[in-house]
């Protein structure tokens, strides 16, 4: 049972397409994304990584292809994406947690508003996670008085606070000074633990490679590999893997 | 010297209550500002809110088109003239009160003014606000009402109490429709007394403490918003 639900598709991806004008960022891509996956996406500045995560959920649009999330193609004109983001949890480079609100606002607001869930629930289950990730103590405060790391395991409490089924990290530790890179990459492995399906735009190489299910490397706005960690950090085929492996490795 | 002062002071406020008329020539300003603030911020409001939601989403169009024309036509034309083909013109046929053709001029006027405010005011705030509350599963506007606007409200009450006092001011030409306002009020004690220093002068410091303090107060806001965030 547990072994089925792993194995089923949550999100494919097929011939994904987006460009701005006439500069192609993603070339028809096609993957799957199975629950529980960590996928972790990789490739130098300018591939088209953060690009492609983001049109996972329709921040940016796409210009082509399907995104069939959960059986539905939220590509498709008449879907309400709205509700489907509900189910996609998404954490910013750059936090952007509301600063006019408390920590347990910026984490109540979305459920009780959207999925009508009673404030005593809410706040319940917010608490419970502030626990988890050590922020108990916070829950009164605004989030500029907070450290960028803290910020960041309360942005990723407040994607899971909506219970989404699936969690998209946009380069969740580049904005960080590095001694607080570790605690958001912490919580990041608890969840993966806990086998939520992410998909993480990384450049943290450490965290792909121990956490990761599967990683892929992005460049040019096509996919060039992917395999499990151990294989794609040990044996890249592809050159230009090599190459950028190569460098920052 | 300090008798003629005294004698002329005499004169212009004291003799046949002539201070009345700077009094409720201050009522009829300070009411005129206060609702035509309150006209415009809701007028305004609306049209930010019209002018933004079109630049980001491409709805409303002619609504947008509209809002446009308003701004341009409102802050490319002076104030006094809005007042006065308001009263003379659209209004000229109708028997309405005259303070309340101001407030509509005044109102109006502002609204121009305040939306811009507005405006500046919501897209000063980051990008990534919008896109947070998007990725939440909030659409546009419940992303607008809960978390774009309280933020750009909250960073344009000072600019908007500067609005304020520009409006103050303003008003003083509500005499141009025989309105009788805190200048007019001075100018009529000038026609009665045929001297215009102190009359004049006591209008303008009328007007100067009222800004003072106004200022005062954008200052202790400031202030307090910017403790609320740290």
């Amino acid at each position: 049972m547990k072994n089925d639900q792993s194995l089923s598709t949550l999100i494919q991806v097929r011939n994904l397409e987006k460009h701005f004008g006439d500069h192609k960022v993603l070339n028809g891509i096609t993957v799957d994304i199975n629950k529980g996956d960590v996928v972790c996406v990789i490739g130098p500045s300018g591939s088209g990584k953060s690009t492609f995560l983001r049109c996972l959920n329709r921040l940016d649009e796409p210009t082509g292809g399907e995104i069939i999330f959960d059986g539905v193609n939220i590509l498709a004109p008449d879907v309400n994406i709205d509700l489907h983001r509900q189910k996609m949890g998404m954490v910013f480079q750059q936090f952007n947690l509301f600063p006019h609100m408390t920590i347990l606002k910026n984490l109540t607001i979305a459920p009780m508003t959207l999925q009508n869930r009673p404030r005593e629930e809410a706040e319940g289950y917010a608490m419970d996670l502030l626990e988890r990730v050590g922020l108990k103590d916070r829950a009164s405060d605004y989030p500029l008085q907070l450290s960028g790391g803290q910020q960041q395991r309360i942005a990723i409490v407040r994607a899971l606070c909506m219970r989404p089924e699936v969690m998209l990290f946009d380069e969740p530790t580049s904005a960080l000074d590095p001694e607080m890179v570790g605690e958001v990459l912490e919580v990041m492995k608890e969840l993966a633990a806990e086998h939520m399906t992410m998909v993480v735009v990384t450049h943290e190489m450490g965290f792909a490679r121990e956490v990761a299910s599967r990683v892929m490397f992005l460049d040019g706005g096509d996919f060039l590999e992917e395999n499990t960690p151990a294989e794609f950090f040990a044996n890249p085929k592809n050159e230009r893997l090599r190459d950028f492996l190569g460098k920052v490795l | 010297m300090f008798d003629d002062f005294k004698a002329q002071f005499i004169l212009n406020f004291v003799a046949e209550d002539r201070w009345r008329y700077l009094a409720n020539g201050l009522l009829v300003t300070l009411k005129l500002t206060f609702f035509a603030v309150i006209l415009g911020l809701v007028l305004g409001f609306g049209i930010a809110f019209v002018r933004n939601v079109h630049a980001n989403t491409g709805k409303l169009k002619i609504l947008d088109f509209l809002c446009g024309l308003y701004l341009t036509v409102i802050r490319g034309t002076p104030v006094v003239v809005q007042l006065m083909i308001i009263y003379f013109v659209i209004f000229g046929s109708v028997r309405i009160d005259k303070s309340l053709t101001a407030i509509i001029a005044f109102g109006l006027n502002s609204a121009a003014y305040q939306a811009e405010i507005f405006r500046s005011g919501i897209q000063s705030i980051p990008k990534g606000q919008m896109e947070a509350g998007r990725s939440l599963g909030f659409s546009y506007f419940q992303t607008m009402v809960n978390i774009i606007m309280p933020q750009a409200i909250k960073n344009v009450i000072p600019t908007l109490l500067n609005e304020v006092i520009t409006l103050l001011k303003e008003t003083s030409v509500a005499g141009y429709i025989a309105l009788e306002d805190l200048t007019k009020g001075g100018d009529i004690i000038r026609s009665r007394t045929y001297s215009a220093f102190m009359p004049l002068l006591a209008v303008a410091l009328i007007y100067l403490i009222m800004v003072i303090i106004l200022e005062k107060l954008v200052k202790v806001i400031e202030r307090r918003l910017k403790k609320n965030e740290k």
